[in-house]
Formats: structure tokens, sequence, C-alpha cells
């Protein structure tokens, strides 16, 4: 399960693809691009093909994209040894552009992302087992229960009872925030700052409430426009 | 074309092999044909709990495996003709059960029965996928306990993501007493977090434990109060409509005052 993994940029997703024989990897990648959950996650989505560092034939590079059409997904770019560049450019006759620059240094932007990451809105209650990720703001409307994870590079905003673990700014930006009609996470993190609810019971936990980090700390709130 | 109802929970203990034996009685004493399958593999039990464990000749895995007819494995219940059991095999594992098979042989089922009840193992693998997979309707069985509504938000979520209609919940063994002390997780609390249909709450009875013991199943007979719970979910699966009981007295004053800052 660990040889592939999955992360969402500015640029598009981010697929790694960990060590294995080309056509393990393959079938991982399949296995995993199939799940009934991740399905609707991936549909659509650009893809940036990081291949570990080792070089991608064309043969190997036709079937990761067929794979990735089945999923309604395109593959915009490839990361690797310059002889993967070579077989994509020799395949697409250079209609690919290079990676994005802020990926080729091996980090993700680190700035907010105030102008464009699309908000993902999820309209449903987020049960125990269920980790919503997104390259940007996290709207969810609805309940995220215990042992549900939702995971932002950007804000997340919960119109509703927020009781699972929530990470905003999940790519290192302290300046984003998570509010909820009622803001009970099990775990709260922003960017690098972890802060768990109070052991006794807040039993009063209205009117919604908003966290930031201010002066090294999570602070929680009252939400006022 | 009967139905086919899965039964299931996540945690184990919590009461879906007593809770299939008894909606089966309930539903077979109000004159519809019921099929109840033991989907649990390597330990089977449903058949201790109906009484009919000394009746086994074939069990599931034979009638899939084409050792037997599906009409020889169903054992029929004695006490009422409309209800008949299919075992699970107690000397293999979940492993040799699949999808395709478990939907194949409900079809089958279909022709001859109102209502197919699977009692699904507990946890989320093999086990509970082909049991789900099969159902028309899902009920989740849930204690108040958090660490059984944990495990039934949980699956919740895989049934709702294998696009099967919402399941409604049974919260079982509920003991009124001690909601009233505000020491147990009221229907209220359970119903926030799990936000589906509730269809039933069965309380806390030890007549459960003796009829389990004695294979003779609380809903054959109306007098004790687990039983009559469980004959009311069968005629609200019915579409009779039944109203609740009032089992959690929440007039307590911390309830009332616990209420009032939850808003």
């Amino acid at each position: 399960m660990d040889t592939i993994s999955f992360k969402g940029t500015r640029e598009g997703l981010l697929i790694t693809l960990g060590e294995g024989a080309w056509p393990d990897v393959l079938k991982e990648l399949a296995t995993q691009l199939d799940r009934p959950s991740a399905q609707s996650f991936f549909k659509g989505a650009r893809v940036i093909l990081d291949s570990g560092g080792r070089p991608i034939a064309v043969t190997e590079l036709e079937k990761f994209i067929a794979l990735f059409a089945q999923h309604d997904m395109t593959l915009t770019s490839v990361m690797g040894e310059e002889k993967t560049q070579q077989a994509l450019i020799q395949m697409q006759q250079g209609s690919l552009p290079p990676p994005p620059e802020s990926l080729t240094h091996g980090k993700i932007e680190e700035e907010p992302p105030e102008n464009a990451l699309q908000a993902l809105l999820i309209h449903r209650t987020v049960r125990s087992g269920q980790i919503i990720r997104h390259s940007g703001t996290i709207v969810v409307i609805g309940d995220v229960n215990p042992g549900a994870e939702v995971i932002a590079e950007g804000d997340v905003l919960v119109w509703g009872k927020l009781r699972g673990v929530v990470h905003a700014g999940a790519s290192g930006n302290d300046n984003a925030m998570v509010g909820a009609l009622i803001l009970s996470p099990t775990q709260l993190r922003i960017g690098g700052y972890i802060a768990r609810a109070p052991d006794e019971k807040r039993l009063n936990s209205w009117p919604a409430e908003i966290a930031r980090v201010r002066d090294g700390q999570i602070i929680v709130e009252p939400w006022s426009a | 074309m009967g139905l086919v109802v899965t039964i299931t929970s996540g945690k184990g203990g919590v009461g879906k092999t007593t809770a299939t034996a008894n909606l089966g009685v309930a539903l077979a004493r109000r004159g519809q044909r019921i099929a109840c399958v033991d989907a649990d593999i390597g330990l089977r039990n449903l058949d201790v709990v109906m009484g009919l464990e000394n009746r086994i000749v074939y069990d599931l895995l034979d009638v899939i495996e084409g050792r037997a007819k599906l009409r020889q494995a169903l054992i029929k219940d004695k006490r009422l003709p409309e209800l008949q059991l299919l075992p699970a095999a107690q000397k293999r594992d979940k492993t040799a059960l699949t999808d395709k098979q478990m939907i194949k042989l409900c079809d089958d089922l279909r022709k001859d029965f109102d209502f197919i009840l699977i009692d699904s193992p507990a946890g989320i693998e093999g086990g509970f996928k082909y049991s789900v997979a099969p159902a028309d309707q899902v009920l989740i069985i849930a204690t108040p306990e958090v660490s059984s509504v944990r495990d039934a938000d949980r699956v919740i979520g895989l049934v709702e993501a294998q696009e099967k209609p919402q399941p409604r919940l049974i919260i079982n063994r509920m003991r009124p007493s001690m909601v009233k002390r505000g020491e147990m997780l009221d229907t209220a609390d359970v119903l926030e977090i799990l936000s589906i249909e509730l269809i039933g709450i069965v309380p806390e009875d030890e007549a459960i434990i003796t009829s389990t013991n004695k294979g003779h199943p609380v809903a054959l007979e109306d007098h004790s109060p687990s039983g009559a719970a469980f004959t009311r979910i069968a005629q609200r699966m019915l579409g009779e409509p039944v109203p609740f009981q009032v089992l959690d007295d929440s007039t307590g004053l911390f309830n009332r005052l616990s209420r009032i800052f939850q808003r």
C-alpha cells in the first residue's frame, strides 16, 4: 500500500511511484484507483507522475496513460530521470509541458492558496475511517464524525459538528484556519501545530468557532465575520 | 421476489446473530417466508441460537460448491414452518466465498422466500463484504457504547460507498436506568452521530442469555421485553407504522441540562 503516494498540489495530483517492478507498480496503482472511495475523488484529475527517480520507457508510460484514461484522469507531466522525460517527449512530440517548477524542486509551495485553488465541497456526513484530502480549501456541509480525517492544504470549514481529526494548511501553511458550527475535534492541526480537545467535555460550544495559529499556538475563538 | 436484508455491525458481540434469529422468528410468525443465512463461515452460531444445530447435514459452502442442493441444505424450523436456516460451514474460513457467489445464492433464495436475512460476520473484511454485496437493505446493530457507535459509523460509511440504500439502525441492549442516570448514551446521542433512520430499540434483557443457551429465540413468545421489541422491528420492516416505545426516559435533571447545553 505504501509504494504509491498521492498528493494534491496546485498543479494537479502528484502521484509518486515507489520501488518495485513496473508491472507490480502498475497493478498496485490500478488497485488504488479502483477503490470505490477513490473513484470519485480522482475523476477528472490532472496527474503529475513522479517515477521516483527511475527511468520509464515509452511502453510503460503508455500503460500508465491508458490506466489514467480509464479513470478519466489526464497525465499532464512526468517527473523523473532525463530518460523518462525523453520518452515522454518522444511519444508526445513535446506536447506535454515540463513539470512545474515548484515540484521539480522537491517541495510543495507554502504560501496560502489564495488565488489558484478551488474549494472541495463535501455535502454529507464524513464517517469514521473516511479520509478527505484536498489541495485547496475543504468545505463540509454535514458532520465530521470521530475517527474521520479531513486534511486540506488550505482552510477547513465545517457547517456542522467537527469531531474527527482535522488538519488545515497540511503542506505547512500556518496561516490556514479551521472553522465549524460545533468545533470539538479529536485533534486539530494547523500547518505544523497540533492541539487536541480538552479532556473535560465542553458543554457549550455555540456559537460557531474558528481556530487559527496566533503567537505560536493554536487559539479558538468565536467565529464572527 | 424476496428481499435480501443484511444484519451487520462492525463490532463483534453487539447482537447480530441474536437479532437475525429473532427477526427471522418474528417475521415468520407474521406469515412471511424467511431464510436466515449464517454468513459467518468458520464461526457459525446462528444455528445454535435458533436451536437447529443438531439438524445440520449440509451447509452454505456445500450448496455453493455444488455438493448439495439448496433444498437439501435448508433446515426447516419445526416451531415455525415458514422459517428456514442455511447454516455456515464450520471447517473453512471466509476466503472460501466471493461476493459473486453470495449474490448468486441470494438470487436463488429470492424465488422461494419473502425475506432473506443474512447474519454478517463482525469486521469489515471479506466476510462483511460478501454479506453486504447481495443486500437490498442493511440493518446496522449498535449498542449504546462509544466503541460500538464508532464501528457502526465506519460500517455505515462502507455501506454507503457500495451505493446501497441508507442502512437503518437497531440500538441493542439499551438500559433505561443507566440512561436515566446519565451513564449511558441515549438514543438521541447515538442518532446524532450516526444520523441514519432508527428502526428499533431493544432493551437489555436477561431472557436473551437463557434463550440463546436453550436455542429458543425470545421472539417466539410475546412476554419478554426484548422479544416484543424484535416483533415491533419486524412490523416496521413490513411497513406497519409502530410507534416507538419510550425506553429512555430522559426527563432527569442531568439529561435536560445536558440537552440544553448541547444546543
